[in-house]
């Protein structure tokens, strides 16, 4: 493991579950600019890890670090400034244009009464230059298609400025190509702004290329935890998905 | 570059729009607050009602006096107060459950309250041949908040928004059925004006109800009002909003203990007023175009108040000399605009 900097999140011995616990000793460090994925069968358990990390879940042991302190430590506004999400379920906006959800980013930095200062201006604005969304800024967040819609939460999440990312199946539901320009942006922005990633993702062609490090996730264990280059061959994936031999050769083979 | 000024002027824009509907609520408020002070069965010219307002409450004895300062006044001041209650519980009602057709009307808790006010008002006048203002509040306040916890446990066990309603509808004919009841039965000639309040007029308002309705009713606003950040992120679902930092427990309790002290205060005062709290909210969006709390909440309590008052006026004015029920003039023009809701809402499903 090459360390590019301070560990920003580590987990020791967690062990995660809704009512007794699935999936126990998961163990990880990341640093800044690196990104983790999970892969897995659908019902494995990504998503109860990273509902524990994000906090929605309560862990069933060992803990979750983020930088020194434990993730219990912070109060929810140290932890709304340090982690944000992208979640499956749709974020409801009723009137709104794409800027006013970014805008709900700076939740955390504004005063009582949420009005932006022109440093949270600035902020929202440049989120959004980054995503590539300028010229939709003004458009109803109702409006857009899902692809663009993608690119305004992760516009949302980025200016929250936060360390940490947490990405539950973002790029499902895209066409290809939104797939890409998400991925690109994100793996752009973690490595710019040292941001550390764990993302939970179905497409394994492309989580392969953005990965550096790769959890597969498999019936409440953790199946194998490496390298994107350990993971992603034809023994790894087949095993982990139950792949039959010749239906493997058929369709994934190169 | 371009881009950029296109940016700035359509947040410019909306900032206009806001401003001018403000000012044209502002306006109508006071128009309409004037129009039913000036009108009304009794023929009292303009300058005399000028004459008696600009002379002050204590030097008056004559009819027109007590006209004003007894009948007029403080009606206008109640439907004023309580329409604003009304819209303002409703909004946050639509934003606790994420339900477009809730309001304290539909879900209950306005039968609860009268339910409650109705119990307390008989054995209060059976007893003590008065009724206290604040006991009224509180008795509507524990009414409110029984029909609201079963409305959040049906909301706990089905998650369909219309389930919720017709658990809601449910409720409210219940608490109907039990209060008509009582109040059949108790036909003490000190409870005649049961009868009329329990079908919901601000009539019969006393100056110092006026009094006790502004303390509860403004505080309640002020509050909702210092909640309009977290109220934004809580619009875009429990868990973004628990992510940005807020805390949700508390919130939701916030949200509807807020909410039911601000319908309580209506049904103790005004009984049951039908559709405000579901409509103006609707109408107040359209107009300002925006989902922002921080605007929608003052819009809201403005756009109550006027539309209170323009009914009023019409169930004063409509058939003199008989007076309809507020109810009767607030679902003619409010359930229209929830049928328009749910039309608008199901063409965007599909």
């Amino acid at each position: 493991m090459s360390i590019t900097g301070d560990t920003i999140i580590s987990a020791e011995n967690l062990s995660v579950g809704y009512d007794k616990p699935l999936i126990r000793d998961i163990c990880f460090a990341l640093h800044g600019g690196e990104i983790m994925t999970l892969i897995g069968p659908n019902g494995s358990g990504k998503s109860t890890i990273l509902k524990t990390i994000a906090g929605y879940l309560k862990k069933h042991g060992g803990d979750i670090y983020i930088g020194d302190s434990t993730i219990d430590d912070l109060s929810p506004n140290e932890k709304a400034r340090q982690l944000s999400v992208l979640l499956t379920e749709r974020l409801r906006a009723d009137i709104m244009t794409c800027r006013e959800v970014v805008e709900m980013g700076r939740y955390p930095y504004t005063g009582r009464f949420g009005l932006l200062s022109p440093a949270d201006n600035t902020a929202v604005d440049d989120a959004i230059e980054l995503v590539q969304m300028s010229d939709f800024a003004h458009k109803d967040f109702s409006e857009i298609s899902d692809g663009q819609r993608q690119r305004v939460m992760l516009a949302r999440a980025i200016c929250q400025e936060p360390r940490i990312l947490i990405f539950d199946e973002p790029t499902s539901y895209l066409d290809i190509y939104h797939k890409i320009i998400f991925l690109e942006i994100l793996k752009k922005l973690t490595r710019e702004r040292s941001i550390a990633v764990v993302v939970s993702m179905h497409e394994l062609d492309l989580a392969e290329k953005i990965s550096d490090y790769t959890v597969c996730v498999k019936d409440g264990g953790i199946f194998k935890f490496g390298k994107p280059q350990e993971i992603f061959c034809r023994d790894v994936i087949r095993r982990l998905f139950d792949i039959p031999e010749d239906l493997y050769a058929k369709y994934l083979s190169p | 570059m371009i881009n950029l000024n296109l940016r700035k002027s359509t947040r410019i824009d909306n900032k206009i729009r806001c401003m001018i509907a403000f000012a044209a609520l502002i306006i109508a408020m006071c128009a309409l607050f004037c129009v039913n002070v000036f009108t009304g069965s009794a023929d009292i010219s303009m300058s005399e009602v000028l004459r008696v307002i600009s002379g002050g409450v204590y030097r008056q004895t004559g009819t027109s006096a007590t006209i004003l300062f007894k009948i007029r006044i403080p009606r206008a001041l109640a439907a004023m107060l309580l329409g604003g209650a009304l819209a303002l519980s409703g909004y946050l009602l639509q934003t606790f459950f994420h339900n477009p057709i809730a309001g304290p009307f539909v879900l209950g808790v306005s039968s609860g309250a009268k339910l409650t006010v109705a119990l307390v008002m008989i054995f209060a006048v059976s007893r003590f041949h008065m009724v206290n203002s604040a006991v009224m509040i509180l008795a509507a306040f524990v009414g409110s908040m029984l029909s609201l916890g079963f409305v959040l446990i049906v909301s706990h066990r089905v998650r369909q928004m219309s389930m919720l309603v017709v658990c809601g509808v449910m409720i409210s004919y219940i608490c109907s059925a039990v209060t008509d009841f009582i109040v059949t039965f108790a036909d003490n000639s000190d409870i005649v004006n049961l009868h009329n309040w329990s079908m919901g007029t601000f009539s019969g308002t006393t100056m110092d109800n006026v009094r006790a309705m502004s303390v509860v009713v403004m505080s309640a606003t002020i509050c909702v009002f210092f909640l309009s950040k977290p109220i934004g992120a809580y619009q875009l679902g429990e868990n973004y909003a628990q992510n940005l930092g807020v805390n949700i427990k508390l919130l939701r309790v916030a949200l509807i203990s807020l909410s039911g002290l601000l319908s309580a205060c209506v049904t103790a005062f005004a009984g049951p007023v039908s559709f405000v709290g579901i409509a103006v909210p609707h109408i107040i969006k359209v107009i300002f175009h925006t989902s922002k709390p921080i605007v929608l909440i003052p819009a809201c309590f403005l756009g109550g108040s006027i539309f209170c008052m323009l009914c009023d006026m019409i169930a004063r004015t409509a058939f003199t000399p008989t007076e309809l029920s507020i109810s009767t003039v607030t679902a003619i023009f409010g359930a229209p605009v929830v049928i328009i809701v749910m039309i608008r809402r199901k063409r965007d499903e599909l």
